[in-house]
């Protein structure tokens, strides 16, 4: 277990934020948030320029061979900028799935293309009930020949307009155990039937979509993994990506911690700078607290997934729940302390006020991984 | 050092363990001497004794100071194993805590040689005067005075809320001497024996019924000018010194502390596991306390907490391995834990319901009382060793730079 950081992960922070200054200004987010597809293709092609797209993928597709705890410094540093795009899903939710569910075939036809950043993808698993969960699957894929015929509708698909392909979360047999018979396919979105509108939510930094397959041919060679048996994979996908995210969390908590202490150090009331006042200090020193603790437990996260370890499931519902309930308590303290200007539209600390409540109901909540732990040991 | 050399000293510490624990140690066979009482401080004494013979305490100082010399990874076994099963420690903890790491910085060479084996070794204990009933958060606000006669400075005051105060060996001080100068610079820090003529103490009794905490009165008490620590008027600079270590350790704890060094204590996460087992085994409206929802969410939330402390323990250790020392983060560890033992200690009680009012002494108390006693101890939690408010004082300005 090691938690300070080597000289290449530092150099790996400094290149990551620096990129970030300069190619996703919150100009650029506040762009994005206005445009249909939410994201830049531009900006994805420098992202896996840089080596950012294939960083966890073996050199032999086409990555450079590095670990998942160095991944989650750049994701630190996404949340910290609030980077449009689906990189999690990309890499993680579909990109991972991939590499360790995959045929070889699949692996050296769409891992090189994930890294070179030809093929952007997202995730859909969840329904109407919008839980994370088996039971919550119900749209059929059923067999014709080699291909499988999906109907049915996803929601909550992150950046599902733009991406090429998308992961589906599809019910190909019923079974007493609701894990069972779940198949993931990955659907090329350029194929007849898809239909993807927009969801009205309240992030807009990371939208989300409606997707309607209506009688969409998937041919039985697009499966990732076995037939009937895809949630273990898709288990084990989100639990890195909700480590990710968690990293992303603590990034943004940072920024909303960072930009609140400067503006207490600058805002004049009453004579003195606000920061002067305990009250304010408190908030600020909770502020700092509950994120140093919330980033102890996501670099623990990390490192049990880097290091493979069997209860990493534990590790990543600690640092969620923790994560989850710390950046929604540094946002409310951001945009009190800011005041009027902090309750703007002009103002960015709303845009992680958002990123707050929609990364905590991601891959279930606070009060849906505490539930988690105490199954455990039931 | 090979992992097969770590296992080995793994087993002797085991095997030492059992060998010199008291009897029954962690079995309800055994009865510990009554908190505070002179029994108990005994215990302390010979089985810090025990451990420096062995060479399982002391660390962290140099050999010159009677310090054991070890490396880190076998440091981290040996804790990591007293973690395991708990020791008899208490009353000596202040001398190793807080006299011990204040004489090491402040102290002359012959303090240093004087006193540090001896802290280490558990032949002397220690209490320390710093509060007074009008200076507890404004401790720059003391009234105690000594006053320089020849070789001797005559101390005349009151200090309040003093640990170990019955039966410590020696005392630590911050009296003022220089009645005129500007605040903070106007105290001196003194090394006093208990034994010394004008000296007297009395308990001091907290709403958890028992008087761990005592006063001490200073009644023209004699201590010679050698016993100043460090120089004149830097008193404050010393005692700054001796709460940030204290803040560190009280904050990290025991397992805490192991974890700090690397080291993976389990009894942090035993004692999520014993909130646990009592909602299974308490019944309340004919079903188990762990079956419901809101007691379920709770409990894990003290789970998760204790782990997010652990490793931000191992977090501060990886940094201080590097070189960085610890200083206002200890605030941070001794705020959250303070107020994680409130938080644990109010939960408890409310798992227990109508049962959590008997204390120690009833028939019917579930574990003799001793969760009503732990939350009512951990109140306190939040005001010594720096309250609550003045740790987030430190956190705002002396990390975060906001304006004092």
């Amino acid at each position: 277990m090691e938690f300070s950081l080597s000289e290449e992960q530092e150099m790996l922070k400094t290149m990551a934020r620096d990129f970030l200054e300069n190619e996703c200004p919150k100009t650029h987010v506040r762009e994005m948030m206005e445009d249909e597809v939410g994201f830049s293709r531009d900006l994805w092609k420098k992202m896996a320029d840089v080596g950012w797209l294939g960083l966890v993928f073996p050199e032999e597709y086409g990555g450079s061979g590095m670990n998942f705890r160095d991944l989650t410094i750049l994701c630190e540093e996404m949340g910290r900028a609030l980077l449009p795009g689906p990189f999690l899903q990309t890499v993680l939710l579909v990109g991972m799935p991939i590499l360790t569910a995959g045929t070889e075939e699949q692996k050296k036809e769409y891992l090189p293309k994930i890294a070179s950043g030809d093929m952007v993808c997202t995730l859909a698993v969840l329904e109407e009930d919008g839980d994370f969960w088996p039971d919550g699957v119900q749209l059929k894929a059923t067999q014709r020949g080699n291909d499988y015929i999906i109907n049915g509708t996803k929601l909550f698909v992150n950046n599902a307009k733009g991406v090429d392909y998308i992961l589906v979360a599809a019910r190909t047999r019923r079974a007493t155990e609701p894990g069972d018979g779940i198949t993931l396919f990955l659907v090329d979105m350029t194929e007849w039937g898809t239909y993807v509108s927009p969801l009205q939510t309240m992030d807009q930094t990371r939208p989300q979509f409606e997707v309607m397959f209506n009688h969409v041919a998937v041919p039985a060679s697009n499966i990732i993994g076995e037939l009937h048996e895809g949630w273990s994979v898709l288990k084990e996908a989100a639990t890195k990506a909700t480590a990710a995210l968690c990293a992303e969390m603590v990034g943004g908590g940072e920024w909303v911690l960072e930009t609140t202490v400067n503006y207490a150090k600058e805002r004049i009331a009453f004579g003195v700078p606000i920061g002067s006042f305990q009250v304010i200090k408190h908030k600020c020193a909770d502020m700092y607290s509950d994120l140093e603790y919330a980033r102890s437990l996501t670099e623990w996260a990390a490192e049990t997934i880097k290091d493979d370890i069997p209860d990493a499931q534990m590790s990543v519902s600690m640092a969620k729940s923790y994560c989850g309930d710390t950046y929604k308590m540094v946002c409310d303290h951001g945009v009190q302390i800011h005041g009027g200007i902090g309750f703007t539209w002009d103002h960015d600390m709303h845009l992680y006020f958002k990123r707050a409540r929609s990364s905590d109901t991601a891959f279930g909540d606070s009060y849906y991984h505490r539930e988690l732990l105490a199954q455990s040991i039931d | 050092m090979t992992s097969q050399n770590l296992e080995a000293l793994r087993r002797e510490v085991r095997d030492w363990l059992r060998a010199n624990l008291p009897k029954g140690w962690g079995t309800p066979e055994y009865v510990p001497p009554q908190r505070y009482s002179r029994e108990s401080h005994e215990l302390g004494k010979e089985w810090t004794k025990k451990m420096y013979d062995a060479g399982y305490t002391g660390f962290n100082y140099p050999k010159e100071y009677g310090g054991i010399e070890r490396p880190r990874e076998e440091i981290a076994v040996i804790y990591e194993e007293m973690a395991r099963t708990g020791t008899p420690g208490g009353p000596l903890s202040l001398g190793l805590l807080v006299a011990a790491p204040a004489i090491l910085v402040h102290g002359e060479e012959w303090q240093k040689k004087r006193f540090i084996p001896k802290i280490l070794s558990g032949e002397e204990s220690w209490c320390e005067g710093f509060s007074e009933p009008d200076a507890g958060s404004d401790l720059a606000n003391v009234q105690t005075t000594a006053v320089r006669d020849g070789d001797e400075w005559v101390v005349n005051g009151q200090k309040v809320w003093t640990s170990m105060w019955e039966f410590a060996d020696w005392g630590l001080l911050v009296a003022k001497t220089e009645p005129d100068a500007p605040r903070h610079r106007n105290l001196s820090y003194f090394l006093f024996d208990t034994t010394t003529p004008g000296f007297s103490r009395r308990p001091l009794r907290q709403m958890s019924g028992e008087a761990e905490f005592g006063e001490m009165f200073f009644d023209d008490m004699r201590v010679p000018h050698e016993n100043m620590m460090d120089e004149q008027g830097r008193g404050w600079y010393v005692a700054m010194t001796a709460l940030t270590a204290e803040r560190s350790f009280g904050g990290t704890g025991f397992t805490g502390g192991a974890a700090a060094m690397g080291g993976l204590g389990t009894s942090d996460l035993l004692s999520a596991n014993s909130l646990v087992e009592l909602a299974r085994n308490t019944k309340r409206y004919g079903k188990s306390v762990w079956e419901e929802s809101a007691f379920r969410q709770r409990i894990m939330q003290t789970a998760i907490e204790l782990e997010a402390m652990r490793w931000s323990g191992a977090r501060l250790a990886a940094r201080m391995m590097k070189g960085t020392p610890i200083g206002n983060e200890a605030s941070l560890l001794k705020n959250f834990q303070a107020e994680m033992r409130q938080r644990r200690g109010d939960l408890t009680c409310e798992i227990l319901g109508a049962y959590s009012q008997m204390v120690r002494g009833s028939t019917r108390a579930v574990d003799e009382g001793d969760h009503v006693y732990n939350m009512l101890r951990a109140r306190g939690a939040t005001i010594e060793m720096g309250t609550s408010e003045i740790n987030r004082n430190i956190i705002a300005e002396r990390i975060l730079g906001l304006p004092r």
